[in-house]
């Protein structure tokens, strides 16, 4: 009990004040979860996408003549993909699912059986079409009151209108996969490529993080359909699954959808994977899944989409702190070449490709040197250095034993760069005479500057005997756990996928503790929570001290 | 006269166009209209170096301080609920301005600028329809937040921004802060009105 008081307690200083008392507070309303089934694609595409019937643009207007159009007037800017709203400093925008908007009124409010939105009126007159399509049309309320200035007031045809409607109706559902009175089902997935010392790292902290969840955590929450009888907070038990995947690359995401439909999760919680992440982003988003900051070196950016969050662009990140390096030193005249060296079965390929692409017209002359799978370093090495020189910028792909075995030869390049995140960051094994003459790009805040941050989690797995073999994974491991479990605090028993999603976009910047990474922060349309990277050398011939070759850059 | 005597006091409320407050604009669905609360204040502007959407480096006290009236607010190029109704009331005052917009000068800071780089700033202009009168603004977040924080716009993060308006005739007057959402008519009523009390 004591230690329960303990850990609420911490976690609410993780956020600042705020939402914060409020919603700890928040207590359970065990099996009213709604979820989004979207059947309808006429009322989906003017929900999403601002398009009407006649696949014309949805068009709104405010009383002050200032205009929406098409996506840019769809309701789910303000009202999320959830339906369930959101909040923004002191504009408030309401939940609009079915289950919110046609709610009968009843005598004693305390008997609704609406899940918790902050700040959501649930006790009014329901809407009915009518009156929802004049609240949408004209402005008015199921009150009579008129609605928010924000809200615009739209042209809708009778057909689109309809559609809308029944799509809102339909934005509420029941059932939740992955969620029971007692339990919530996750997952965490492994790729065959994925370093074995770092799996073996991430699972022993997700492990011991859900044991210890558990172990303060009531067996059953009570199943609580009443506002007056809510005395518990929504508390479930954790459940992890471990989804390795094995085989091709081109067998995961069918093997996934086999894992899914046999353990229905409602989230999956970090992760490892090693060079292709594509299939896993594929099947996160083709199953509305949201998959929360796996530990991988090259995440999947996709404009649209929404259901994967990553931590950091990590080699793409590096790529593009390397370029602005490059960009910002004119001051080593005569470099003609951008020589990349990575091996063939990595993610340095398509860092390779990104340094390309933000380095185009810069004038160099672009080399790829690509060192087979499995071969020996050394040798490989030679061949791929073969020709450079002053002339030449090098940039390094590489991994610790490839970084070790340069020693054999001598830096020609006065302009080395190299990927921290692949050699180990400040543990690269460099050899001394590379190491005054090569940059580090290094998408992390710099050692003394994160100490605190870092001190948290290294605190936990001492105290709890967890081996540390990577402390960045597992620290970025441990950070994935507690965003999930401080969102599911604010979330109370709104068990929606894409809402847990919203409820991230929305608190993450509000986190202290942020690891590895000065800060984070998403928002709609943001995948990426840490923005930016430091470039840095080592400051000895010997030793892990590095210093910073460059201010905070965000490329 | 008396608004030089106002303004002399620093923070004096001025003028509430309506009551703007937790009681309203808290009130899920509803709200009175565009509301609006407004006020003149005084503020140190600090010595902060911002970048243009251009990319190009420019200190903030020179670029607000060139002489042009300036219409000022914060934004971010991400969010979709109250500052694109900010923006596209810009953009309104602006294209209301007529032949006169040439002698405004509107700013726009970014809140969020990590994510909102030059470049993102310029599609968001142009989105906007933002002529060379209309400049967006990012930077160091250090940089952003000690830009609001000078105008009493800093709220911790980015979410949890409230709409402002800050408004001043020129250099060495008092700006007028509007909090809440002004429309376009309003913004260019209080212009005018600025520029009658010159």
């Amino acid at each position: 009990m004591i230690a329960g008081q303990v850990i609420a307690r911490l976690r609410s200083q993780l956020w600042s004040a705020g939402l914060c008392a409020v919603l700890v507070a928040t207590l359970s309303l065990a099996s009213a979860a709604p979820h989004a089934v979207t059947t309808n694609a006429a009322g989906e595409a003017l929900y999403r996408f601002g398009r009407l019937a006649a696949d014309q643009p949805l068009r709104g207007e405010r009383e002050s003549g200032v205009h929406v159009e098409g996506a840019d007037a769809a309701c789910v800017n303000c009202h999320r993909r959830s339906g369930l709203g959101a909040v923004e400093g002191r504009s408030f925008i309401p939940p609009i699912t079915g289950q919110f908007l046609f709610h009968p009124k009843l005598k004693n409010p305390e008997d609704l059986d609406l899940p918790y939105i902050e700040g959501a009126r649930v006790n009014r007159e329901p809407y009915t079409d009518e009156t929802l399509a004049r609240a949408i049309r004209k402005g008015i309320g199921v009150d009579g009151r008129a609605l928010s200035y924000l809200m615009p007031r739209y042209a809708i045809d009778d057909d689109s209108m309809r559609s809308l409607i029944e799509y809102l109706r339909q934005l509420t559902a029941k059932n939740v996969p992955g969620v029971s009175d007692s339990t919530l089902q996750l997952a965490t997935i492994i790729t065959p490529d994925a370093d074995p010392l770092k799996r073996q790292g991430m699972l022993a902290v997700l492990n011991e993080y859900f044991a210890e969840k558990n172990a303060t955590t009531r067996a059953v929450s009570p199943t609580m359909r009443r506002y007056r009888k809510m005395m518990f907070r929504a508390q479930r038990r954790w459940q992890l699954h471990v989804w390795e995947l094995t085989g091709s690359a081109a067998t995961w995401e069918a093997q996934l959808q086999r894992r899914l439909a046999a353990e229905p999760v409602f989230a999956v919680i970090s992760g490892l994977g090693g060079k292709d992440w594509a299939p896993i982003h594929h099947f996160c988003e083709q199953s509305a899944l949201p998959c929360l900051f796996p530990n991988i070196e090259l995440p999947v950016l996709g404009e649209n989409d929404f259901h994967s969050l990553y931590l950091s662009k990590g080699v793409l990140l590096e790529a593009g702190l390397i370029a602005s390096q490059l960009r910002e030193r004119p001051a080593e005249p005569g470099l003609r070449r951008l020589i990349q060296v990575y091996r063939g079965n990595d993610v340095g390929a398509a860092a390779a490709a990104a340094l390309d692409a933000a380095t185009d017209g810069s004038g160099l002359k672009t080399l790829h040197r690509v060192i087979k799978a499995g071969t020996a370093a050394r040798s490989e090495l030679a061949a791929a250095l073969k020709g450079v020189g002053l002339a030449d910028v090098l940039v390094l792909w590489l991994r610790p034993a490839d970084i070790a075995a340069l020693g054999a030869l001598a830096p020609a390049s006065s302009a080395i760069f190299m990927s921290g995140q692949m050699a180990g960051l400040e543990n690269a094994p460099l050899p001394p005479a590379w190491r005054m003459t090569t940059r580090l790009a290094y998408p992390y805040d710099l050692p003394d500057l994160r100490r605190v941050r870092v001190d948290y989690p290294l605190g936990w797995f001492t105290i709890r005997h967890i081996p540390i073999v990577d402390l960045q994974v597992q620290a970025d491991t441990y950070l994935a756990c507690g965003l999930l479990s401080e969102t599911l605090n604010h979330l109370a028993d709104t068990f929606v996928r894409d809402y847990l999603i919203e409820r991230i976009e929305l608190m993450l910047e509000r986190r202290v503790i942020t690891g590895y990474y000065p800060r984070l922060s998403l928002a709609q349309g943001q995948r990426v929570a840490s923005k930016g990277g430091y470039v840095v050398r080592f400051k000895n011939p010997s030793g892990a001290q590095i210093i910073p070759a460059s201010d905070w850059i965000i490329p | 006269m008396l608004r030089t005597a106002l303004v002399t006091g620093g923070l004096i409320l001025a003028g509430i166009s309506a009551c703007l407050g937790a009681s309203d604009a808290l009130m899920p669905g509803h709200e009175m209209g565009a509301s609006t609360l407004t006020a003149w204040q005084n503020y140190a502007l600090p010595d902060i170096s911002l970048l243009r959407e251009s990319g190009q480096s420019v200190a903030l006290a020179p670029e607000l301080n060139d002489g042009r009236p300036v219409v000022m607010n914060f934004i971010y190029t991400t969010c979709e609920t109250s500052c694109p109704l900010s923006s596209a009331t810009f953009s309104l005052f602006d294209q209301r301005l007529g032949g006169e917009r040439d002698k405004v000068h509107l700013v726009s800071i970014s809140i969020d600028p990590e994510q909102d780089t030059p470049a993102r700033l310029r599609a968001y202009a142009k989105k906007f329809h933002a002529g060379p009168e209309w400049q967006f603004y990012t930077g160091t977040l250090a940089a952003s937040v000690a830009a609001q924080k000078a105008f009493g716009a800093y709220r911790g993060d980015k979410m949890s921004h409230s709409p402002l308006t800050l408004m001043r005739a020129a250099p060495g007057k008092a700006w007028l802060r509007i909090e809440g959402f002004v429309t376009p008519d309003q913004l260019l009523m209080h212009y005018h009105e600025l520029f009658a009390s010159l």
